[in-house]
Order: structure tokens, then sequence, then C-alpha cells
């Protein structure tokens, strides 16, 4: 077994220090939860909650930053540790198993982590669709609908009067409610063609998740009316760059 | 000296937008390259009769490593060499007896002689780079890599002094971006038309709209580098791959740079 090094005490350090902050602002919310009357406002309640929240980021930024270290240690006394005074301290120290306390909220943490993802079948059941929805399915609507929409939009070839379906039945008999004659500009050009859009394409920025991220991507590049995808793949290419031979 | 890179496939279509991207997120105007690059094969072992010459500022580390290098395995290794886009299409200037040493390259008003590529007095740089580390625990790719001024002009000699042999050349076309530490080449590689049957570097070089496109449908290969002067110095290196991956995260609704494929840039000739 060997030392720590300055370094890593350093780690150890500022981990102690994180967490002193993290107890302190919630300390600091219990306590002002539980003595203001009445309760504070809103405003400051909701400061201490994001000054909680950037403590938690830090410190769980910090622990898996320093993953390996910490993992790795083992705690163990030394010699001079009074052992027979500080008994309870030397527990606590040293056991490895969590509190079952604390075992019940990491359980909760992680049935909380789990359930959005096993939850999405109440949309079938008939009492949940005539209840108003929840704010969080709300949220979970305003998250799938533009992506939805977006995809169905980008379905459809921009760019024409009318849409294809029109277009086979006969546009002659389509209802537009206009009086003026609506030009059919590309109907020539679809049947050449059905992918020929003409060159006003709309752009439609792509949106679409990644899968496992969490947040949206909006691609900048715009859509492309013919897009080309290279032939050669990219180790092909490198390789010819480097030693001459042909694919 | 080792570079560090991201790679990425660029499609035709995106070129023009990603240089403004490029353009925008470098803030530069993005500067053109045209390099002719040959490449030769390693025929005999290199550094038999034992390497000379000053080795003083030299790492330790790097002394073994070129070490091993030159006694090892045998590589392929690049001589490139800048051109304009002048110099292509021009037939060799065959007067170059009527003309005073000294006149032919800086002519002040240049209008009355056309331009005309010289292969006499292309100057050329030898590249060499090692097959990418392997097993390392970051995701770019990191070589090990060294490059030295040759002299101008016919360099098919001395590389064969050197144990090397001619293989094949071809141009790289593309645009150069600096972004802080980061080099961004946005190239494609172009061949000359009518295949190389001739052995030899090219003494005049076709109408650059003469050249065939390697790759058919005219993609780009997006290239991020880092070079980091010593590669044994782990802070650096890391701060050097950070800074790739940064501007990986900038770019990555435009491209998507990765690491490249390690026997794609394997050198070593078999």
């Amino acid at each position: 077994m060997s030392n720590l090094t300055q370094e890593q005490i350093k780690v150890l350090e500022q981990s102690r220090q994180r967490l002193v902050q993290l107890t302190r602002s919630l300390g600091s919310l219990i306590a002002s939860l539980n003595q203001s009357d009445p309760l504070p406002p809103w405003t400051s309640l909701q400061s201490q909650a994001s000054i909680i929240s950037n403590n938690l980021i830090s410190v769980s930024d910090q622990l898996s930053d320093q993953r390996d270290l910490l993992s790795n240690l083992v705690a163990y006394p030394g010699p001079e540790y009074p052992g027979r005074t500080q008994a309870n301290t030397l527990e606590q120290l040293l056991r490895t198993k969590l509190d079952p306390r604390v075992e019940d909220w990491v359980a909760r943490g992680r049935t909380a982590g789990t359930e959005p993802a096993a939850g999405q079948s109440n949309f079938s059941d008939l009492d949940a669709a005539h209840k108003p929805l929840s704010e969080a399915q709300l949220a979970e609507l305003w998250e799938w609908a533009p992506l939805e929409a977006n995809q169905e939009a980008r379905r459809r070839n921009w760019g024409g009067n009318y849409t294809l379906e029109e277009r086979e039945a006969g546009i002659e008999n389509v209802v537009t409610g206009l009086r003026r004659q609506l030009e059919d500009d590309d109907g020539s050009e679809e049947e050449s063609d059905g992918e020929e859009g003409d060159g006003e394409e709309m752009d439609v920025v792509g949106v679409h998740r990644k899968p496992g991220a969490a947040e949206l991507e909006y691609n900048i590049a715009p859509h492309q009316p013919h897009p080309v995808q290279p032939f050669v793949p990219l180790d092909l290419i490198l390789r010819h760059m480097t030693t001459g031979r042909m694919p | 000296m080792h570079e560090q890179s991201l790679f990425a496939s660029v499609p035709v279509h995106q070129h023009h937008e990603l240089l403004q991207q490029l353009a925008g997120l470098t803030a530069m105007q993005p500067r053109h390259c045209l390099e002719r690059r040959l490449i030769f094969k390693a025929y005999r072992k290199p550094g038999v009769a034992g390497r000379t010459g000053a080795s003083q500022d030299l790492q330790q580390g790097d002394l073994q490593r070129l070490n091993k290098m030159l006694n090892g395995n045998m590589y392929y290794t690049q001589v490139v060499g800048p051109v304009s886009e002048s110099d292509f299409g021009s037939t060799a200037s065959v007067d170059r007896d009527t003309q005073m040493a000294g006149m032919d390259d800086s002519n002040p008003d240049g209008s009355s002689s056309s331009p005309s590529y010289d292969y006499e007095r292309q100057p050329w740089k030898l590249e060499f780079r090692d097959i990418p580390e392997a097993g390392t625990r970051s995701a770019v790719t990191s070589r090990l890599m060294s490059s030295a001024t040759l002299p101008r002009g016919d360099v098919v000699q001395a590389m064969n002094a050197w144990g090397y042999h001619f293989t094949t050349e071809y141009v790289v076309e593309g645009d150069m971006f600096i972004h802080n530490d980061i080099a961004i080449f946005l190239h494609r590689v172009l061949h000359y038309p009518g295949g190389d049957e001739l052995n030899l570097p090219r003494r005049q070089l076709p109408a650059l709209k003469d050249m065939t496109l390697f790759e058919k449908s005219g993609s780009y290969v997006l290239q991020a580098f880092i070079i980091v002067q010593d590669g044994s110095n782990q802070e650096t290196m890391k701060t050097a791959s950070q800074h790739l991956f940064g501007l990986r995260e900038q770019l990555k609704s435009a491209v998507v740079l990765e690491q490249a494929d390690r026997l794609s840039l394997d050198t070593r000739a078999k």
C-alpha cells in the first residue's frame, strides 16, 4: 500500500470542501424553512435551490472526474488513531455498506430515474386519456411534437402548390377556395423525376435527436436538394494519401 | 514532434458552407493551398550504417524512438512541395539559357513573361509520419512526426541515396484555417491525367482543370490537427487533445470529427 501523493490529498480535500458546501447550503435551506414565519419569499427559496443544485453538480463532477482515484482508495485507521474514545466515528469511516436510510434514498432515486422510461404505457390507459395532462406529460408532448412535425415536413417535397395526393387525383378537382388560378409549376418536372425540387427549396433546418444525448441537435447545414455522399470512405482516402495505393 | 488529429469526411455539397462556417469560426479567410505530394517507399533498411549528425537537441525519449524507427521497420514517407495555381498548365521554360540567373522568379511587373513552372526551383519538404499510436485512451489520432527541408529541384536522387524510391505522386488541393492552436485543413486529392506511367516526378504540371479527382464525387477530407513539440510531455499532449475535443464540440452540428482508422494511416512498408 503506497501513501497518497500531494495531488491525491488535494483531490480528497477538494471533495471534502464541496461536500461541506453542499451540506451547508442544505442546512441553511432547512433552517430557513423551519424557522422563518411566514415562509421565506419564493425568490429566496429558488435562489437557495439553485445554489444547492450548483453544489450538487460540482460534487457530482468532482466524484466522476476523480472516479478512478476515489474507487481505489481504502480507508484504514493509523496506529495513532484514538480507537477507544472515537469508536463511533471509526465505525462510520470504515463501514463499506451504505446506511439503511441512505440505501432507501438511493433506491428511490434509481426508480425515479427509470420511471419516465418505463411509464410510457399510461397513454393507452382509457382513464388517463381523458384526464388533463400532467406537467411532465405536457413537457413530454412539447418535446416530441416539434421533432415529429419536422420529420413529417421533411417527408414532403416542398415547393409546389399541390400535394402529391391532390395531383394524382387530378388538380382540377381540388377545391382551393381561391379565385385566381394556381399554377402547377412543377407538374412536368414531377413526371421526370419525383425528387427534383424547384430551385427555391424550403430550408428545412433539421432537428433530430442523437441516441443517448439529452439535448436536441440542430443541423446548421441546410437541407440539400441533391446530397452526394462520398463514394470512397474516409479510411481509403487516407490510406491512398499515405501509401499511394489505389483502393 | 507529435501530431494529434481528428478527421471527417465532407461531402462535396457541404463544402461551400463548411468553408463559410470555418471562416466564421476562425475569423479568417481560408488560405488556399496546392501541394505536390510525392510518395517514397523505403527499399532497404535505413540507418544500417549507423546514424550520424547532431543529436543534442533531441529528447532522450525521442532519441530512443528515433533509433527504433530508423533501425526497425521501413516506412513510406512523403515529400511535399507547395505549388501555386499559375504553375499548372504552364509550359516549362525552354529558353532558360537566355534568362539570367535571378531574373526568372521575381519579375516585378510580371506581365511580360508568362509564369512558368520550374521543377529545378521547386522547394521540397520531407515529411515523415509514424503509424498512429495504438491503444491511446484519448480518442484522437496521435502519431510521431518529423519534417525536414530538402534542397530545391530534383529530390529523387537524394531520396534514392537514402534508401527510398519514388512510388507515386498526387496533388492536394485545399484550404487552411488556423483556430487558436489548431490547424484545420479541408482538402482533397487530385490525380494527374493519364496516370503515372513514368516512374519519376513530373517536371511539368498539366492544366489544373485537367486534373482528375481521386474521390469521384469530389468530397473533401477535413483534418484538424495540433502539432506538439514535446510528445513525451503528457500535460501538453492532454491539453492538445482537449482543444481538439473542444473544436469537435463546436463543429458537431456541421461535421463529425473522429479519430481515423489507425491502419489506414499505416506508413510501414511491407
